[in-house]
């Protein structure tokens, strides 16, 4: 029998996530139409022209993260309750170690996260015409942010779906975590917008990088316990 | 019998400090500069409840670490017994840093990053609660929470030392400063009470936080006897 390395694993696990995200599209239509009923509300309602213009900075870079955070919540949870519902949590135990778990999860929910920033950041600049001058600035603050909300996410719904898989519980119990870290891409968003210069998103990247590096650290520890218990 | 005399000799002794404090507050320690009247004097009770409100999470912390190791439920019922004062207490500093704010500056409210810190720190603990009421079976309710407690207790130096310096405050400087030196400028009479109160309500709560222990330990043994 061929050893199997803990990369195999993961990429494994990433791999039927895809195949059966591919074959269901569940978190891919919660997400994207979230995400996009949520846009075109507040584009209808608020849009470019309704907002005094010393508001925008503030209003803008807030609504958009709002918008984001909320869709990517409709369905980051499935990963693990989808096992629970389905009840193959059990095989998935005995065919990979629990770290290979977390890491094809987390890869799952970091490419289902740039997904939705993919689709929803172009229309939301778009439709709100919010002009960002540090586009670089503003891409390192969304590939940061999704990295951080990921790990947090992911270690969430793992909890929940041991839980009682209720997705209320994972709202519950991901916002108040979350919510230094929206602060900070708010702050790092408006940065962007404002400023050319990469360095103008550096104070708030900072914080950003940490909180999501100390989450996933502290979430590889804390995956098998929650896991197995 | 010993440990109960001890227990009650502690209690009076308690009591009588927490009663100097009160005294020393309001009528020994002079008022603050630069305050309106004597608003001042609420820091001998706001500070100590903010600091016992740390201490209850770090606490929290422990028990949970030592529950994941030890898987025994009294360590369970530690982290819970901390939490739950840990929230009462965030609580009372939220409400007395409300009453401050509203003589200050005319509004219980103003959004700042202090006020926003302290209220999400209310909804992680909230949200603890939350999470050991949707988990029926003991053990997986125990190992779940001391998970969720250690990952919210990572958000803490964010929420407590982070966020609150990105944003202009209006909340007058921390004992420890922005530079993360102590900054100690107080009158002694002021700085005597202060510490007096924290002395106090650090008592206060080892007292609140053995005795719900000590209830627990109680309700475990009597289970114990049931199912032998």
């Amino acid at each position: 029998m061929r050893a199997s390395t803990l990369l195999s694993e993961s990429l494994a696990v990433l791999g039927k996530e895809l195949t059966a995200e591919l074959r269901s599209r569940v978190a891919l239509n919660a997400i994207g139409l979230f995400g996009l009923t949520t846009l075109i509300a507040v584009a209808y309602q608020i849009g470019p022209y309704q907002i005094q213009e010393q508001d925008r900075p503030y209003l803008l870079s807030a609504l958009l993260w709002i918008i984001l955070f909320f869709a990517a919540t409709s369905g980051l949870s499935r990963v693990f309750v989808k096992e629970e519902d389905a009840h193959t949590a059990k095989t998935l135990r005995l065919a990979a170690r629990p770290l290979a778990v977390f890491a094809g999860k987390y890869l799952f929910n970091l490419i289902l996260l740039s997904a939705l920033f993919s689709l929803i950041v172009p229309l939301y600049c778009a439709l709100m015409s919010y002009r960002v001058r540090g586009v670089a600035g503003l891409a390192v603050v969304l590939a940061a942010g999704a990295v951080a909300l990921a790990s947090t996410s992911t270690i969430v719904a793992a909890i929940i779906a041991r839980a009682s898989g209720s997705t209320t519980l994972f709202a519950i119990l991901s916002v108040p975590l979350v919510l230094p870290l929206l602060v900070m891409l708010i702050q790092g968003t408006r940065a962007a917008a404002a400023s050319a210069e990469l360095a103008a998103v550096l104070p708030a990247l900072q914080g950003i990088v940490s909180l999501g590096g100390a989450v996933l650290t502290v979430s590889v520890y804390l995956f098998p316990v929650v896991w197995h218990d | 019998m010993t440990d109960n005399r001890v227990r009650t000799a502690l209690h009076w002794l308690l009591g009588g400090w927490m009663l100097l404090v009160i005294v020393a507050a309001f009528f020994w320690a002079p008022s603050a500069v630069g305050f309106k009247g004597e608003s001042s004097r609420i820091v001998f009770f706001h500070v100590p409840q903010a600091w016992v409100a740390v201490l209850a999470f770090c606490v929290n912390l422990v028990a949970s670490l030592r529950y994941l190791r030890t898987r025994d439920p009294l360590d369970d019922a530690r982290a819970a017994a901390a939490a739950r004062l840990g929230l009462v207490f965030s609580l009372l500093a939220t409400v007395t840093g409300s009453i401050f704010a509203n003589v200050m500056w005319n509004s219980f409210w103003n959004w700042d990053p202090r006020e926003v810190s302290i209220a999400i720190l209310l909804l992680v603990y909230a949200a603890y609660f939350a999470l050991r009421e949707a988990v029926p079976d003991e053990e997986r309710r125990a190992s779940l929470s001391a998970a969720y407690a250690i990952l919210a207790f990572v958000t803490m130096p964010f929420l407590v030392f982070v966020v609150p310096r990105i944003y202009w405050s209006l909340h007058p400087d921390t004992i420890i400063g922005a530079t993360g030196k102590l900054k100690l400028q107080m009158e002694s009479r002021m700085l005597q009470t202060l510490f007096g109160s924290l002395v106090g309500f650090t008592g206060l709560f080892v007292w609140l936080y053995t005795l719900d222990v000590r209830l627990a330990r109680v309700r475990l043994a009597r289970r114990e006897r049931e199912e032998a």
